[in-house]
């Protein structure tokens, strides 16, 4: 781009500086607030109170911080799963309807098993019979990715919706398994109590939340040194290499793709043992899939960066819904203009970190052969 | 001139006083990242002559090509037409001052045909194109200039030597004057490159000037009036016609003494480990490689010569496991390795080195280390710490320059990819791979990693391993080859004995012609 006579370039960087790393995302949410309150005071708010009260809401008082922790156990999940695939260049966008099939699967196996089972399995076979059917719901998707080269982005994003009327016709159509049958309300069945697990004290944080980043630690450290955490390195970077040292593809595509709807179908579960018990068309409500997807591209796919990042945004949600609550409430919408803001900008920020920018001056030297002739 | 340095005001003045060049580079100066690709370069090209920009890859013929023609614009110094300065803002603004560059890799659309290419993206079209007037123009224009070329084919299914003339009668359609040939010869056999050469002086000789980029010493001897030397980013020397001795030409490129003669050990030929025996495969209606046999013993190399796209690749990954013939039978040692799959036929000894380095046999992003890892047997975790020490073993003996053994391979040269891809490949743990398939492995080296590399190979054949060389460098074949096949269209149409080797006939089967 010149300017006058400046000229302002972009130049790859060889190697970015590590302080960037945490510099490009703190200077997009910075930016991200302040397109936000631009919005704030088109709207007759003080951006500076709605800022110090969404973040006080969110992230400084005992109940900001406990509801933002229990709303980002699931919400790690749907990251992790969309880390896993999208690191592998497999755009799995469908952690919404595996999520929810995880909860689906979660509260029949709480309805259904968990009466017969201890109660210190109950949870742990409720948890894997989610992240089971979470898998299963990708499975065609990935078959058909992996054989026939479907896009998986087209086939996983329309079973989404698939999904969602799975779950209004089973608590709102029906008056099925899943319907709480005491009740004409439509609501789900309860769960057996040993698939719940207790809140701690009076928060809405359930135990869940130590599982979830414990299983962010161990995929990280388990992506790093196994065998199967190199193979799908190689093929992200490079499938003809991958091909090259004859590494199946169609085994990796799948199960890479099996996992990341197991994760997402895992946080589905999760919600069942934890605040919901139940199948609960609230969940529909939220997004915490799609929103998965962002807090995965913000933590750049890094499994642990997943964590922080869904705490991050877990914050602005429920600081978001406690500006609600007040005599001149601030519309949801701007929590979620907020939303889009910080996505927009940090991705937007990845120019910097990969790129250096140099303004030069041009100073045009002239030649001239007429003058001398 | 207030702003020109002493030296600049010297330069104009060497200008002004010759006759006008048609074209002149002054002081061009073009950074990249890390790289000073051009160093104040002065270059001058004269009306009607052929002026060859010589050098070794990366010596920064490409970049001041691209500056020439409006690519890439200069961070410091000017280009000069007929005396003038211009500042070129876009190929398509340096074709409107009569420069074209026809790139080493073509930039045409595949399923257009060849008129419609030529007239592509030509200012003055009108609305609704005439195919027939265009085809008539087109054929016209490239009669002119002994281009025999059929307007109404389809660009995808011309052969690089063919697609190279759709290029050349393209810019000159639009107007060129002035023509800047990319390593033209790089994809070309023998006969090809004669006959550009045709169209190259049939071109000078209506007052056109051409500029030959290439790193071919021994060819552009004969075609060019004057040859400029380039190393690091600077030039070291240009001698005229007539002047030119082959061997100092070669000093200015490298900058010392290179032997360019054959180096050969032989070695006593052993047991047959490879063999293919009537291996055909058949794609999309076609025999891509038909009824292949050859074998290949311990301590022989065997060269597989070809123009580019006649098989190579495919023969390789047959070979490699890649891909499952469509009959006739690949053993080593005689176990079939039919559909075994590219896993089974390394753990049967055999090793590749892919024509493709970043991106087929090395993962660009990942270290160094972990594309050692990569053709090693692993257990369910990555053993990182013994392929650490064999790397940085590799990175002293065979000089890798590398900031350490955690380096992105996508960091190295091509030069040093190669040698970490080779050493895998040849120095396999335990010396087990005794079969070593090579593709094209000195493409776009410089002169000194084109000697490791070919001592390397040699040593491998030393060592008593069998080679197969698969390569479209004809040179590299004859130096390195005991015995030589020719490939085209997928068959093998000739083989001779690497000792007695009459070039020339290699050369007409490479163009079908025998």
């Amino acid at each position: 781009m010149i300017i006058g006579r400046t000229r302002i370039e972009l130049e790859p960087r060889l190697n970015s500086p590590r302080w960037l790393v945490l510099a490009v995302p703190l200077a997009s949410v910075f930016l991200a607030l302040s397109v936000g309150g631009i919005f704030l005071m088109l709207n007759g708010h003080s951006p500076v109170q709605t800022y110090s009260k969404l973040l006080s809401s969110g992230y400084t008082t005992f109940y900001g911080i406990t509801d933002t922790l229990g709303l980002a156990t699931p919400l790690i999940c749907t990251g992790l799963a969309a880390a896993f695939a999208f690191r592998m260049n497999l755009f799995n966008i469908g952690e919404e309807g595996q999520m929810y099939l995880g909860m689906i699967g979660g509260a029949w196996a709480g309805i259904a098993l968990a009466d017969h089972l201890p109660a210190l399995v109950a949870v742990p076979v409720v948890l894997a019979i989610g992240a089971l059917t979470g898998g299963l719901w990708v499975l065609v998707p990935a078959v058909l990715r992996a054989k026939l080269g479907t896009s998986e982005i087209v086939s996983t994003l329309l079973l989404n919706y698939v999904a969602l009327n799975l779950v209004n016709y089973f608590i709102f159509g029906s008056r099925g398994f899943f319907r709480d049958p005491s009740t004409s309300f439509p609501q789900g069945r309860a769960v057996s109590a040993n698939a719940r697990l207790g809140n701690f004290g009076t928060t809405n944080t359930y135990p869940t939340l130590v599982i979830a980043a414990l299983l962010a630690i161990v995929l990280w450290w388990f992506i790093r040194n196994s065998n199967y955490g190199y193979e799908t390195s190689v093929y992200a970077d490079s499938p003809n290499t991958a091909r090259y040292a004859g590494m199946n593809a169609t085994r990796l595509t799948i199960s890479v793709l099996l996992v990341s709807g197991a994760l997402a179908g895992l946080g589905g579960a999760m919600y069942v043992v934890g605040p919901a018990g139940k199948v609960d068309p609230g969940l529909l409500q939220i997004g915490l899939g799609y929103a998965g997807i962002v807090v995965a591209s913000l933590a750049r796919y890094n499994f642990v960066a997943v964590v922080i990042t869904a705490i991050l945004f877990a914050g602005l949600r429920i600081g978001g819904a406690a500006l609600q609550i007040s005599s001149n409430p601030v519309p949801i919408a701007i929590a979620v203009v907020l939303q889009g803001s910080v996505l927009l900008f940090a991705l937007g920020g990845e120019i910097f970190r990969r790129n250096r920018i140099r303004i030069r001056r041009t100073q045009p030297v002239v030649f001239s052969t007429k003058a001398d002739a | 001139m207030t702003n020109a340095s002493p030296e600049a005001a010297q330069g104009s003045h060497r200008v002004s006083g010759a006759a006008l060049f048609a074209l002149s580079a002054r002081r061009v100066t073009k950074r990249f990242p890390g790289i000073l690709a051009n160093d104040r370069v002065d270059f001058d090209l004269a009306v009607g002559e052929v002026h060859t920009l010589l050098g070794e890859n990366g010596a920064g013929k490409s970049t001041l090509a691209s500056v020439l023609c409006g690519l890439y614009k200069p961070d410091e110094g000017a280009v000069l037409r007929n005396g003038t300065q211009v500042r070129l803002t876009s190929p398509r603004h340096g074709l409107l001052n009569g420069i074209a560059m026809v790139h080493q890799h073509f930039r045409l659309v595949d399923r257009f045909t060849v008129a419609e290419n030529v007239v592509l993206g030509h200012r003055r079209l009108p609305f609704l194109l005439r195919a027939s007037e265009l085809e008539s123009q087109v054929a016209e224009m490239a009669e002119r200039f002994g281009l025999p070329i059929d307007p109404r084919a389809t660009v995808g299914e011309l052969s690089a030597g063919q697609r190279q003339r759709v290029e050349i009668v393209k810019a000159l359609y639009q107007g060129a004057e002035i023509l800047l040939l990319d390593e033209p010869t790089a994809l070309l056999a023998p006969p090809e490159v004669e006959k550009l050469f045709e169209t190259v002086r049939a071109m000078t000789a209506t007052g056109k000037s051409v500029v030959f980029v290439s790193h071919k010493l021994g060819e552009v001897v004969d075609i060019s009036d004057r040859i400029t030397v380039m190393r690091d980013g600077r030039v070291t020397g240009s001698v005229k016609r007539g002047e030119a001795d082959t061997r100092q030409l070669a000093e200015l490129m490298v900058g010392r003494d290179i032997n360019l003669a054959r180096r050969l050990s032989r070695s006593a030929k052993g047991e047959p480990l490879l063999a293919l025996d009537n291996v055909t495969l058949h794609r999309h209606g076609s025999d891509i490689v038909k009824k292949i046999s050859l074998n290949v013993c311990a301590g022989e190399i065997v060269g597989v010569a070809g123009v580019s796209g006649n098989g190579q690749r495919e023969l390789a990954e047959l070979v490699t496991g890649l891909q499952v013939p469509s009959s006739g039978s690949i053993t080593i040692r005689e176990v079939s390795i039919n559909g075994i799959g590219a896993r089974q036929v390394r753990a049967n000894g055999l090793a590749y080195v892919p024509e493709d380095r970043l991106g087929t046999g090395l993962a660009p992003s990942l270290t160094i280390v972990d594309n050692l890892v990569l053709t090693r047997t692993r257990g369910f975790f990555v053993n990182r710490r013994a392929a650490q020490v064999e790397a940085e073993d590799f990175i002293t003996q065979l000089e890798i320059k590398t900031p350490s053994a955690l380096t992105q391979t996508r960091k190295l040269s091509g030069g040093n990819a190669q040698k970490v891809l080779l050493a895998r490949e040849i120095f396999s743990k335990g010396d087990q791979s005794r079969i070593i398939v090579v593709c094209s492995p000195t493409r776009g080296l410089d002169v000194g990693a084109v000697e490791t590399v070919h001592k390397l190979l040699d040593e491998a054949r030393s060592a008593g391993k069998a080679v197969l060389l698969i390569s479209e460098d004809l040179d590299e074949v004859l130096t390195l080859a005991d015995r030589i096949l020719v490939l085209y269209r997928g068959e093998v149409v000739h083989e001779v004995n690497g000792i007695s080797v009459d070039v020339e006939a290699v050369g007409h089967a490479m163009a079908g012609l025998s």
